[in-house]
């Protein structure tokens, strides 16, 4: 497995229903390394004593400018607030030496001072028919009800990605690798993803 | 004349949009649009290095008036006033001193052990403390500490913090309406129209106090359900120390002196002649010599960036008094009005209250202030009865939504910090009705006592 007993961490951006989530789960599990999702923001709700449904509803979502306001790094912008909770929980693992895999969360712009060295960025991206049918599948959605879903989401992640960072969200440059897992399917995306990573590990 | 007028109302605009948009920070925006102004209206349009002198008033600084008030000194000329920067800038100063001295942090400890921790006696006390800080500090900076010690005292006590931050951030902004250095609008009406400390206390001041007796009712009795809970039962709480909040002893006394002197040299101006200027500037030299080796690092934590903003906003309201608009404007609010004084006064403050609520009220008092001065000129109208409803209007009508005041997104941030989110809904639901009683007492108010 290579010089695992070095810090990494594996960001992975995702297109909704690439397939992306289920990718960055089992690599987590091959590397034997801890995976956070929205299991961050169910550690700060329990740390702070609130309910995760009331931050929930502000998770990866964009906020509207014009009904927002900030004062230095005051927001009133509750989008803004849960935003910098996870980025600053994030940012805390890294800092702690874990090694970890994070999905989503701007992770491969706020952990940038780790970029080239511990940090492995991955973008997960998937034909359309193939993110239709996993949608449908999943959400008990017809085709035209799982594309809708689709393209709104992908907005509303594009949306907040590209607020809080200066690359554009599922741009490749911004990534240092990007797969379509249409072509290799699930199983043969995560082979080659653990490859490449495997090979920066040696590096480490 | 008239190209000037276009783009000095396009700068203008350009600002504001700028502003809400948070592009570019506030102070690049308002130096941008103030250098523009300068530039093309000024240079360009018209022709005028009277205009632009004017605009910049450095001769202000060599006018004895400018430091020791005389007797039947002028009003202020336009564009910049310097009066409100030099004073802020010493406030500033202050109050990071007596911050880090531990000052705030131990009073509101103080009073919380005073009233034995009980939520609903922390909640009532913190509204008033809210109110009489916010009349000498700046919201902000009360709000900042005033928020930080509600959560810390929510945790441990098990209330949720969000009314009583609420609460104590309608509370700020109503005390900052109560005195002339309460809230930037106030400094800036105050030094642009010559009025003294007393003459707020007297007029807003009153209003507020009044307000507050009301607002206090409202508050507790829609939030009694939360703050009258007994949520800690059977259980044992370590309370903090408010001694510990002192980080020295000698720079909390020196704080607290230098504080009094500057509550002393406000309240007695119009009799010492002292300006907001000078005791900026006295302010400044008393906490900079005390802290002596600790000055450079509380220089460095000035906040200059709204400094700036300052500057640049007054240029390019400079622009707009120069071209004649806000004349323009002015005329257009008497024509409405007709002959009816009343209703002029009615438009003033609940137009001030409602744009308050939603765009910054700094800048649109600037702007408004030209424009009270036209009315008081053209229609006779008393230009303190403008000036006072002017000033209740921006100051409260700020509190209405999330972002109509700077208090205001210190305190939802402060709560968001602590994972207790405080969207639009919730806040409205809360304080626009109280913005909106206060407003209603304002008006009635003023309608009894000046005419």
């Amino acid at each position: 497995m290579g010089n695992t007993d070095k810090q990494f961490i594996i960001s992975v951006g995702r297109e909704y229903g690439s397939g992306g989530i289920v990718i960055a789960e089992e690599l987590a599990k091959r590397f034997n390394v801890p995976f956070y999702e929205r299991s961050i923001l169910e550690n700060i709700a329990k740390e702070k004593g609130v309910p995760y449904e009331d931050l929930k509803r502000y998770d990866e979502a964009p906020k509207i400018r014009l009904f927002h306001r900030k004062v230095k790094d005051n927001s009133t912008a509750p989008q803004d607030n849960v935003a910098k909770m996870q980025f600053d929980y994030i940012l805390d693992k890294a800092k702690s030496g874990e090694s970890f895999v994070v999905v989503g969360r701007c992770a491969e712009e706020v952990l940038k001072e780790y970029k080239g060295k511990e940090l492995i960025s991955i973008f997960i991206l998937a034909d359309k028919e193939d993110k239709i049918k996993r949608i449908s599948e999943v959400h008990h959605l017809n085709e035209e009800d799982a594309w809708d879903q689709i393209v709104r989401e992908n907005a509303r992640r594009k949306a907040y990605h590209n607020y809080y960072c200066k690359g554009k969200w599922g741009d490749s440059r911004n990534y240092d690798f990007s797969l379509n897992d249409s072509r290799l399917g699930m199983e043969g995306a995560i082979d080659a993803i653990e490859t490449y990573v495997k090979r920066r590990l040696n590096e480490l | 004349m008239l190209a000037a007028q276009i783009i000095a109302v396009v700068i203008f605009v350009a600002m504001f949009l700028l502003i809400v948009s948070e592009k570019v920070p506030r102070h690049f925006t308002t130096l941008g649009c103030g250098l523009l102004m300068l530039i093309v209206v000024f240079g360009i349009c018209m022709r005028s290095s009277e205009a632009v002198m004017e605009t910049l008033n450095l001769k202000s600084f060599a006018d004895p008036n400018f430091w020791i008030l005389s007797e039947g000194a002028e009003e202020e000329s336009s564009g910049i006033n310097w009066a409100t920067i030099i004073f802020i800038f010493g406030m500033m100063v202050m109050v990071e001193g007596m911050a880090k001295a531990g000052f705030f942090r131990w009073l509101c400890l103080g009073i919380a052990k005073l009233v034995k921790y009980k939520t609903s006696s922390i909640f009532l006390t913190f509204m008033l403390m809210s109110f009489v800080l916010a009349m000498f500090i700046d919201s902000i900076t009360v709000i900042l500490f005033l928020a930080a010690v509600t959560i810390e005292l929510s945790q441990l006590l098990k209330f949720s913090p969000v009314p009583m931050i609420i609460a104590e951030i309608f509370c700020a902004n109503l005390g900052g309406s109560a005195t002339m250095c309460g809230d930037p609008p106030n400094i800036i009406i105050g030094t642009a129209l010559n009025y003294t400390f007393a003459d707020f206390v007297v007029n807003t001041g009153l209003i507020a106090v009044i307000a507050l007796v009301f607002v206090v009712v409202y508050f507790y009795l829609v939030f009694r359900k939360e703050i009258t809970k007994d949520t800690t039962k059977g259980m044992k709480i370590a309370y903090p120390d408010p001694k510990e909040a002192i980080t020295s002893k000698k720079y909390f006394a020196i704080s607290c002196v230098i504080f009094a002197v500057a509550v002393i040299m406000l309240v007695t101006h119009a009799q010492t002649g002292l300006t907001v200027a000078t005791i900026g500037i006295i302010v400044t030299a008393m906490t900079l010599i005390t802290s002596w080796r600790g000055a450079w690092k509380l220089l460095k934590k000035v906040d200059y960036e709204t400094l700036l903003f300052f500057l640049g906003l007054f240029v390019v309201v400079g622009g707009l008094e120069q071209t004649g608009v806000l004349e323009i404007i002015a005329g257009f609010i008497a024509k409405v009005s007709g002959d009816n004084v009343m209703l002029m006064i009615a438009i003033v403050l609940w137009i001030s209250a409602v744009a308050s609520a939603f765009v910054d009220n700094i800048p649109f008092a600037a702007t408004m202030i030209p424009i009270i001065k036209a009315l008081s000129t053209t229609m006779g109208v008393d230009l303190s009865v403008l000036s006072w409803t002017l000033a209740m209007g921006t100051d409260i009508g700020g509190s209405a939504t999330p972002i109509g005041a700077s208090a205001n997104v210190v305190g939802i941030a402060a709560a968001a910090k602590s994972g207790h989110m405080i969207g639009w809904g919730k806040y409205c639901k809360y304080a626009a009705p109280a913005t909106i009683i206060v407003i209603g007492i304002s008006m009635a108010i003023i309608y009894v006592r000046y005419f």
